[in-house]
């Protein structure tokens, strides 16, 4: 590698989503307050920081402000305060008020958003304040010097299917940096790699995972009002699932419509993206869209577990931050104030260690320390059994959760740790009786997943290798023939298609890689963990606007 | 070997929307993009300069935020940038583009090459390209597919033809335009975008580059916009399945051909 493809920083941030934006405006915060030179960039493999960013969302903006106190958070683009709020249990054909509605799920105060917009909208302060984000840019591959993290790679481009350069190859560029932050996201690639590395869910739970699926439509105004939420629980979902579905009223013409799937379902032919439709075909909310127009569409995992299920959050040379860690708390389902919180003590720590001129997880542990100190910290803390209540019947983990509520969130287990086990495990050989009958799309209100697909504006250089790899094609027949390839059912982008047994050749697994939108399900979901998830060139993939 | 790449930045949306009272495309607020065929212009400026040596300027007239274009061509290797950006170019039409264009090329002076795409996304007109030859008064190439030759101040190139190709000969310096067979576009490296961000744009108005003012604007136009309108989105196609398709097909076609 020629010193023409090297880059250093101090500290390097993966993703420009809310928790790499927050810590590197908070970082620079602290910088600019002494004199030491700002160098910190980030890596986000979007197109335009926000691209790739999918949320409900409702937030909680305390900690924004904490972030920015001399912003005016009004700024924020299509931002409009949360007026009404409902929970409901849908039936089949009906939809019953829950009697008791806990005060922590309460979002009185909280401001429906979205995250995207907001994400730009941060993206052009961080700039300001001289963050250098390169969007189109992903981080590719873990240098490592010593047995420690120095640095990423980036990805190289202009490679033919096989990985061969072509006549416009491009090398990847090396970056190294002191600090290197993993923000990538749920489910990230490098943050997996350094998991896996040092061992850092040691003695934790695994991470747990939903994958929300959404679409945004554009109604006639009055058919949901502007700052009115509606979370249900129930229909199209049987008890024996975790999930729930979700209706915010963006402005009075946009309305959001999503479904959370919990991944630790067994059914192998349980499909995400069919459930947001049937969903949308629930009386309730068949009535808000039926003279509505389907913009956009997108899916994103959201992490679960709590903080039982974070890895260690530092090591020498790098702390991981966001969804990459998860920073989610269940019972209000909100992380995104948690993670900017969590992105800020991360900032404090970085600094501290710049400043010192030492990086090793001695120093950066201050991170940890830092975050249990504050609010954030205690709302994670008092949800800490709460995903663990709900992993096998849904009336039973109300019950159990009524119990951890009593006994100040220990729930019943003898060192106050419920266990969890990883999603992929959860699989149960395709029974016959539990298949789904096929579903008519009517292309009005439920779509098929290409035509959803289309709506998600993904796109993908077709000229490069294949970035869902497969490890065994004999796995690959291995689960066909136990699980009838639950792969086709989970992505919610059909990028994985069964190709029947014919002519004597055997069913196989056929990709269409150009369709995903990087939700990274298959890498999560697939009973084997036979998939993994790479990032395809920079700047491919989704193009989320206000989502 | 200085070569000069005409750019335009378009709309990145399928979505085009028209301003019904001045007949423009409505570009605020729009996500922009450099003009496909133009990626392919910027490749093959790029990939002379490095078998030949000298420098390569990408070149573009538009508002100001057409900035950003310039700098995405700096990110690929370009190694300078021209925004010629000025209220007085409001209204251009081709004509009058092209005549701006050559105004500022005249400016720059040293070149051996222009390149430009064969076409616009969104005008689709074709005219710019032949047209700032014209007004150079150099020889020019169209849909040119190959260079198969620079040597003794003299480019031979392939045009694409309907059936084929012609092989055409020319003196420099010389202007082409070419189509998406030429070559496979790079992506930006991160040490690309690095220098994109560094780098400064020269933006010049339209005295600055001594355009006359009535060869400009509205005011320089040929020509007069009586409609515009977006292209209907094209039906879905029909897939014929199962046993029968090929004859379903068949029959198909053939009630199309009578």
């Amino acid at each position: 590698m020629s010193n023409d493809n090297l880059i250093e920083t101090d500290v390097l941030v993966i993703g420009a989503g809310p928790a790499g934006l927050a810590f590197s405006i908070h970082y620079a915060n602290l910088i600019g307050k002494h004199n030491i030179p700002l160098k910190v960039m980030i890596l986000e493999k979007a197109a335009t920081a926000g691209n790739h960013t999918l949320s409900g969302a409702v937030m909680n903006l305390k900690t924004l402000g904490e972030l920015l106190p001399e912003v005016d958070l009004k700024g924020i683009p299509s931002i409009t305060e949360v007026k009404q709020e409902d929970i409901l249990f849908l039936t089949k054909s009906n939809a019953f008020g829950l009697p008791y509605h806990p005060k922590v799920m309460s979002n009185k105060g909280n401001h429906i958003l979205s995250l995207g917009a907001m994400v730009g909208w941060l993206g052009g302060l961080a700039e300001q304040k001289g963050v250098e984000i390169f969007a189109g840019v992903a981080g590719y591959e873990l240098i490592f010097e010593n047995g420690k993290l120095v640095g990423v790679f980036t990805g190289a481009s202009g490679l033919d299917h096989e990985g061969k350069p072509m006549s416009n190859y491009q090398p990847p560029t090396e970056v190294r940096a002191k600090i290197v932050v993993l923000a990538e996201g749920a489910r990230g690639h490098l943050t997996k790699q350094l998991i896996d590395k040092f061992n850092l869910t040691q003695d934790k739970n695994p991470q747990v995972y939903s994958l929300g699926v959404k679409e945004v439509w554009e109604v006639p105004e009055g058919s949901f009002a502007q700052g009115r939420i509606m979370h249900t629980l129930g229909f199209p979902l049987g008890a024996d699932q975790f999930g729930g579905g979700f209706v915010y009223g963006l402005n009075k013409t946009q309305v959001v419509i999503g479904f959370c799937s919990g991944l630790d379902y067994s059914n192998p032919a349980f499909d995400p993206h069919r459930a947001l439709q049937q969903y949308k075909q629930h009386p309730q909310i068949a009535e808000i869209i039926k003279n509505g127009k389907l913009i956009k569409y997108g899916a994103k995992n959201i992490p679960e577990g709590g903080l039982f299920s974070w890895p260690q959050l530092y090591h020498d040379n790098f702390m991981i931050i966001g969804d990459s860690a998860g920073f989610v708390a269940m019972p209000s389902l909100k992380g995104i104030h948690l993670s900017i919180k969590a992105a800020m003590t991360a900032a404090q720590a970085a600094f501290e260690a710049i400043k010192a001129q030492d990086t090793s997880k001695e120093r950066l542990s201050l991170y940890e320390k830092l975050f249990k100190d504050t609010p954030e910290y205690s709302e994670m803390y008092a949800a800490r059994n709460f995903r663990q209540c709900f992993t096998s019947n849904l009336y039973l983990g109300f019950l159990k959760y009524g119990i951890n509520l009593i006994t100040g969130g220990r729930g019943l287990s003898l060192n106050g740790k419920s266990r969890l086990e990883a999603d992929y495990k959860h699989c149960r050989p395709a029974l016959k009786g539990r298949q789904l009958s096929p579903m008519v799309f009517d292309n009005k209100t439920t779509f098929d997943k290409e035509a959803d697909v289309f709506y998600s504006g993904t796109k993908h250089d077709e000229a490069q290798p294949c970035h869902i790899l497969i490890s065994s094609a004999q796995v690959c027949r291995d689960c066909i023939e136990k699980f009838e390839a639950p792969c086709q059912h989970f992505c919610p982008a059909r990028v994985f298609e069964l190709s029947p047994e014919a002519q004597g050749n055997p069913a196989k697994i056929i990709l269409h890689p150009s369709n995903c939108i990087h939700c990274k399900t298959c890498d999560i979901k697939d009973p084997f963990q036979n998939v993994t998830w790479m990032p395809p060139y920079g700047a491919d993939g989704p193009k989320y606007e206000n989502m | 070997m200085n070569i000069i790449v005409c750019i335009k930045q378009v709309p990145d949306t399928a979505d085009i929307k028209i301003d019904p009272v001045a007949k423009r495309l409505l570009r605020e607020g729009i996500k922009s993009m450099i003009n496909p065929f133009d990626m392919y212009a910027i490749e093959e400026g790029l990939r002379l300069k490095e078998k030949l040596g000298g420098k390569v300027t990408a070149l573009t007239m538009g508002p100001p935020q057409a900035e950003s274009a310039l700098r995405e061509a700096v990110s690929l290797g370009c190694d300078e940038a021209i925004l010629i950006s000025d209220g007085a170019f409001t209204g251009s039409d081709t004509l009058a583009t092209s005549y701006a264009l050559s105004c500022a090329i005249k400016k720059i002076k040293d070149y051996d090459m222009i390149f430009c795409g064969k076409q616009s996304l969104d005008g689709d007109t074709a005219h710019v390209g032949p047209g700032i030859a014209g007004h150079l008064n150099i020889p020019q190439i169209v849909n040119v597919r190959k260079i198969q030759d620079i040597k003794e101040g003299r480019v031979t190139a392939h045009r694409m033809t309907e059936y084929g190709y012609d092989v055409l000969e020319a003196e420099l310096p010389c202007l082409l335009t070419v189509v998406k067979d030429i070559n496979v576009p790079r992506l930006p490296s991160l040490k690309g975008k690095m220098k994109a961000k560094s780098t400064a744009i020269t933006v010049w108005k339209a005295a600055d580059i001594q355009a006359e003012e009535n060869r400009i604007g509205a005011k320089g136009s040929a020509t007069e916009v009586w409609k515009v309108t977006t292209s209907p989105a094209r039906p879905q196609g029909k897939i014929f399945e199962g046993e029968g398709a090929v004859d379903q097909l068949v029959l198909t076609l053939k009630g199309l051909m009578k």
